[in-house]
């Protein structure tokens, strides 16, 4: 059998020989234990107390430098009389503002349009029954 | 000399597949490529209208609005020609619409719950049922997408919805033992505040890290070991590639829903309780009485199966069902068995109730 392998490189069910089948299943087995390992690790309580102190000292440790920046980008704009950041912003939601307003004035265009397509409907409808009485009147005098 | 050249030849055939794998983890795939048409917009947010295949007379009368999470692309729903759920659904005659949030810029970081569930959906809503000329409507919310559909269904009951889809939705925060997020956010270790002082929005990349954190094996070694193992197979490459580009494009999540969702949902379970409010308004879950199926993946590790069950017991509709299927939060829908399960599970269940 093993002389078959060899010269053919097939194995008895007829399928490519991978030498390496045997290490991938043995690294295979390895990372599911480590995975099943992490997910319990990520899931105490030292995870999350840890993973929230570091990002709390991240914070804390680059709040003055964001505040440097801030006031520095702040006053080079100001001198070079640009908007700033703040200003954008607040123009962006006074556009969003307006947007709205777009919206329910297209609501309400979007009603009439539709009001009007019942009135002209219902108008056809009423049209030959109304004019068959006023002929009848007409025709009386 | 004849081992060296089988040696080099080795390290050629490792050279090619080193070039392969840098290539495919690096590739941006063409996505999203069922037409659709731009009908409706509000600051970031898009309403899409998929343009039909079928004949007026074929299609189901009712549209269909389908609701993503805030801090992804909806481009899940239409992964790639062939394995899209939209391409399903308008092939099943759907009269198909998709709201695509955007990505929230600094002047957004104020938005809540609130303005998502009372200003945009409503808006959204009125359009869809202006084009499509009718007043009854059916609307499927995926993980936080699913949220905002839920909200939106018990604040404005009347408002014609008929059918309520909610897949993997993360609605009751009442464990806090079995799942990891409530622990990573419990107020002894995470100052919410502090970080949305910091960051105004909550960043794309915090929040994917959030995601992969939870099983980091599996995300940051087993996904890139299961493509060099496939590295030969042109079907999973493709499906790798797709998934991928949806994977690594995320959008930031408003800073004030992110408070919402920590503060009133994770820490105090304000919603299944009945105590959020929403614009002055209590969120009673009593009043949503349009039919109801609710989809639970059995894997999911993001929103965990307990966390979607109960709503079934709090709604008034008459017609409700609980569908669990097997996969993870997002294979059930994009996953290779998607269209074997629970795409037809959904056309069966939703067809039935859209004439």
């Amino acid at each position: 059998m093993a002389d078959e392998r060899a010269t053919n490189g097939k194995t008895t069910n007829g399928k490519d020989l991978d030498p390496m089948a045997a290490f991938r299943d043995m690294r295979d087995t390895y990372l599911d234990a480590w995975s099943k390992t992490m997910v319990d690790a990520v899931n105490t309580e030292a995870y999350a107390k840890a993973s929230g102190k570091m990002l709390d000292t991240y914070l804390s440790a680059s709040a003055p430098f964001r505040e440097i920046m801030e006031k520095t980008m702040l006053q080079a704009l100001q001198q070079l009389s640009m908007p700033s950041r703040a200003d954008v912003i607040s123009l962006a939601e006074r556009l969003t503002n307006v947007e709205m307003k777009l919206d329910d004035i297209d609501a309400k265009l979007d009603k009439l349009t539709e009001l009007r397509k019942q009135t002209a409907s219902a108008t056809r409808v009423r049209k030959p029954a109304a004019v068959a009485p006023a002929n009848k009147r007409r025709g009386k005098r | 000399m004849a081992e060296a050249a089988v040696v080099a030849d080795q390290f050629a055939l490792l050279a090619e597949r080193l070039s392969a794998f840098g290539k495919t983890v690096t590739a941006k795939v063409p996505i999203a490529q069922t037409p659709k048409r731009l009908v409706w917009t509000l600051n970031k947010a898009k309403l899409y209208r998929y343009v039909p295949v079928l004949p007026k007379e074929k299609r189901h009368p009712v549209p269909l609005l389908l609701v993503f999470a805030l801090m992804n692309r909806p481009y899940i729903l239409d992964l790639r020609p062939g394995h899209s759920f939209v391409e399903f659904m308008v092939n099943q005659g759907y009269d198909l619409y998709l709201l695509d949030w955007g990505s929230p810029g600094p002047e957004d970081k104020n938005l809540k719950f609130d303005d998502y569930t009372l200003e945009y959906i409503p808006r959204a809503i009125r359009k869809m049922k202006a084009i499509s000329g009718v007043e009854e409507f059916s609307m499927l919310g995926w993980c936080i997408g699913a949220i905002l559909a839920t909200v939106y269904s018990a604040l404005r009951p009347d408002d014609g919805l008929r059918n309520l889809i909610l897949l993997t939705a993360p609605l009751d925060f009442s464990n806090k033992q079995d799942i990891t997020f409530p622990k990573w956010v419990d107020e002894r270790f995470f100052d919410v505040d502090k970080v949305l002082a910091a960051v105004g929005n909550m960043p794309a990349d915090m929040i994917d890290y959030g995601a992969r954190a939870l099983k980091p094996v599996d995300n940051y070694v087993l996904n890139y070991l299961k493509l060099w193992d496939n590295l030969d197979n042109p079907h999973v490459v493709e499906a790798w590639k797709a998934m991928n580009t949806w994977v690594t494009d995320n959008v930031p999540l408003a800073g004030g829903v992110f408070r919402q969702l920590i503060v009133e949902l994770y820490r105090n379970d304000r919603l299944m309780r009945g105590e959020w409010m929403i614009r002055g308004e209590r969120v009673d879950l009593g009043r949503i009485r349009a039919n109801l199926l609710t989809v639970i993946a059995e894997g999911d590790h993001i929103t965990p199966p307990c966390q979607s069950e109960a709503i079934l017991s709090k709604v008034s509709s008459k017609d409700k069902e609980l569908f669990r299927t097997p996969g993870g939060h997002i294979g059930i829908m994009a996953g290779s068995g998607a269209h074997k399960i629970t795409w037809p599970h959904l056309d069966h269940w939703l067809g039935r109730r859209s004439g």
